[in-house]
């Protein structure tokens, strides 16, 4: 390596390093004004590194109602909104995996229908798709609302479920569109020449070799769900049933903000994401090229 | 096995691919369907696959009916020009599906797979993906494929096309040493004459739909059927040129470019049209000395050198030229007068109204 090359590389790496810092340092702040007690979090000077590590912020986010109700909590007074955590968690979850399953499951048949059999409308399809992605979701979300009123589903995770469907399969659709053009059919033909029936062709040549697209479909999916406000806000009232980006801001009760439980939640929040990031990161990337190129 | 085709017929909305096709692919023989793009023998092809309804007629391998049949019941294998090979899987599983498919355990497999791979000298590429293999190596393992499971009849759908020029040379010979061994009845499609006369027992050469003549390489080339054939088989193409009958004490002659040829014995006239189609090949074509009787004189237009022969093209009438393929070492000057002659033996007649050729003396 000629001197030119190593100073190009120091001067990559010091960028990198500084991106990667201004990223995470909010998530750093994050992470140990969790560990910290209250009194320590509006201490002056402020301070990165907890003198006192405490676990409390996490012990009242997940002992859940329960335990609450059994401390003798009975007497009256307000269950506090960090009791709901644990409920919150899992209503996100429920309806993070039940939209991906959905939105998957349902764009990756509808792609390939739409590259392998003929009928009207095949060319126009993905393409309406496309467009209906490009309209800010606030514009559907009061129309939506009314028909879960309509259909006696609001405040009940299923209208979240069909809300994050709505606005994720289109784009979901086209991406496995645009996967499925690049795969050559002669693979299929060949897979039936070879005597495989239909479904198997379905199963063992063409999901296989969709995966990194079906992987791209699947984060889209899981981002968008895990992550919406405006749908929770808008379709749920009930404490219990709230999905967490909506239930955390109950954190806020209008006199003050317990910062040691917002920054726990945040913690517990963009753990699971990002650990399955760092898994499929290979897989989107590849994914999503594929889409870019061919598409 | 053999093939029979019977009125066999294919149209695509209205546009009628296949007219009404009767042809029998003989057993063990090798059979190339040859034609222009768009001529119908891909579709012919993906017929008799399965991979294409008929939308009328009948085909049979052997006695038995297929025609209803899916690709997977009637045994066959297929070569596309794609290769398309599983990108998914690598070089073993590849050559193994067709067996996995029909339940054959894993130890039985991967026996017979090591024989193939063996036999087309991949043995040491059968843990790589496709991705990874160079064009020559990607057709073994599509012919890998075909070999693993002993098929009746064995389809390509032109799988040189995609490999360079010296490559192709190499795997036309060991696609025919490939079919030897395999004692199947092969079919193999391709618009490249070259491979259709090297390697193939029967030439069938289609146009719009219809088989134009069926026949062994040399009676394509040596007796085409009608102007298509003639004009599409054979490199550079055939001389084409109006000339009139006449009779000249008794015996009928040819004037083509106001000069008098004596008519090829091959032919009978007596029941020609006045007006015909002369063609003879660049290959049957010589330079003649200026004033030689029966030359017919002109002035060299082009020439061309293609290795060790050169193509020089005389014109003996405005807008009528004539190639003459000759050695490399004979040389004519642009603008020159020069003169052709053709062996009147190697001369082929075609009615103009009909497009076919004249018939031949027995």
């Amino acid at each position: 390596m000629t001197a030119r090359e190593v100073a190009g590389r120091v001067a990559l790496y010091a960028l990198l390093a500084a991106v990667t810092f201004l990223v995470c340092f909010p998530l750093l702040w994050a992470f140990f004004t969790s560990m910290k007690p209250k009194e320590e979090i509006f201490h002056w000077p402020p301070t990165l590194w907890p003198q006192t590590w405490t676990l409390e912020n996490y012990r009242s986010l997940l002992e859940g109602k329960d335990a609450y109700f059994q401390a003798g909590a009975a007497s009256g007074t307000a269950v506090p909104p960090s009791a709901f955590f644990l409920d919150w968690f899992i209503n996100s979850v429920i309806v993070t995996i039940g939209t991906t399953i959905i939105s998957t499951v349902v764009s990756t048949l509808a792609a390939y229908s739409l590259t392998r059999f003929r009928f009207p409308g095949q060319r126009s399809v993905p393409y309406l798709a496309l467009i209906g992605y490009m309209v800010p979701s606030i514009i559907f979300v009061f129309p939506m609302f009314l028909v879960m009123v309509e259909l006696r589903l609001t405040d009940t995770l299923l209208s979240l479920i069909l809300g994050y469907v709505c606005i994720t399969l289109p784009f979901c659709m086209w991406l496995m569109w645009a996967f499925f053009r690049g795969v050559p059919i002669e693979i299929e033909e060949a897979a039936l020449v070879d005597g495989a029936s239909r479904l198997r062709v379905f199963w063992e040549i063409v999901l296989p070799t969709a995966w990194p697209g079906i992987v791209a479909a699947a984060i889209f999916t899981l981002i968008v769900s895990w992550n919406d406000y405006l749908f929770g806000r808008v379709f749920m009232n009930s404490m219990e049933n709230l999905p967490l980006t909506v239930g955390v801001m109950h954190f806020f009760d209008g006199t003050h903000v317990d910062w040691g439980l917002m920054m726990a939640s945040s913690v517990l929040m963009t753990v699971p994401m990002a650990l399955l990031f760092m898994a499929l990161q290979r897989h989107l990337v590849a994914g999503f090229g594929a889409g870019a190129v061919k598409g | 096995m053999d093939v029979r085709l019977e009125r066999l017929s294919k149209s695509f909305g209205t546009n009628l691919v296949l007219k009404s096709l009767d042809l029998t692919f003989p057993e063990r023989k090798f059979v190339t369907l040859l034609g222009p793009s768009g001529c119908g023998k891909t579709t012919l092809l993906r017929l008799i696959a399965g991979l294409e309804r008929a939308s009328d007629g009948q085909i049979f391998f052997g006695e038995r009916r297929v025609d209803h049949l899916t690709p997977g019941e009637r045994n066959i294998a297929m070569v596309f020009q794609s290769y398309a090979l599983y990108p998914t899987m690598d070089v073993a599983a590849n050559i193994g599906y067709g067996l996995k498919v029909r339940g054959i355990p894993r130890p039985e497999r991967t026996e017979k797979v090591g024989v193939v791979a063996r036999v087309l000298e991949i043995a040491h590429l059968l843990a790589r993906k496709p991705r990874a293999l160079s064009g020559g190596q990607r057709q073994r393992v599509a012919l890998g494929r075909a070999m693993a499971r002993k098929p009746d009849i064995f389809l390509m759908d032109e799988p040189l096309s995609n490999l360079d020029a010296k490559l192709r040379a190499t795997m036309r010979g060991e696609l025919k040493r490939f079919h030897l061994d395999l004692e199947t009845t092969s079919i193999y499609v391709t618009h490249d004459q070259l491979e259709a006369m090297t390697m193939s027992d029967l030439v069938a050469v289609m146009d719009q739909g219809i088989v134009q003549q069926y026949a062994t390489p040399e009676e394509v080339y040596d007796r085409p059927a009608n102007l298509f054939v003639a004009g599409f088989i054979g490199s550079p193409p055939m001389n084409f040129a109006e000339v009139e009958v006449e009779r000249a004490d008794g015996a009928p002659v040819l004037r083509l470019a106001g000069r008098t040829i004596p008519a090829p014995a091959q032919f009978d006239l007596a029941a020609a049209p006045r007006r015909l189609v002369l063609g003879i090949r660049p290959q049957d074509v010589r330079m003649a000395a200026i004033g030689e009787p029966r030359a017919i004189p002109g002035t060299v237009w082009m020439t061309e050198l293609i290795g060790s022969e050169r193509l020089i093209e005389v014109e003996i009438a405005p807008k009528l030229r004539i190639t003459a393929e000759v050695k490399s070492e004979i040389r004519a000057e642009l603008n020159a007068p020069a003169a052709v002659a053709f062996d009147a033996a190697k001369l082929h007649l075609f009615d103009p109204g009909t497009g076919r050729a004249l018939p031949r003396r027995a």
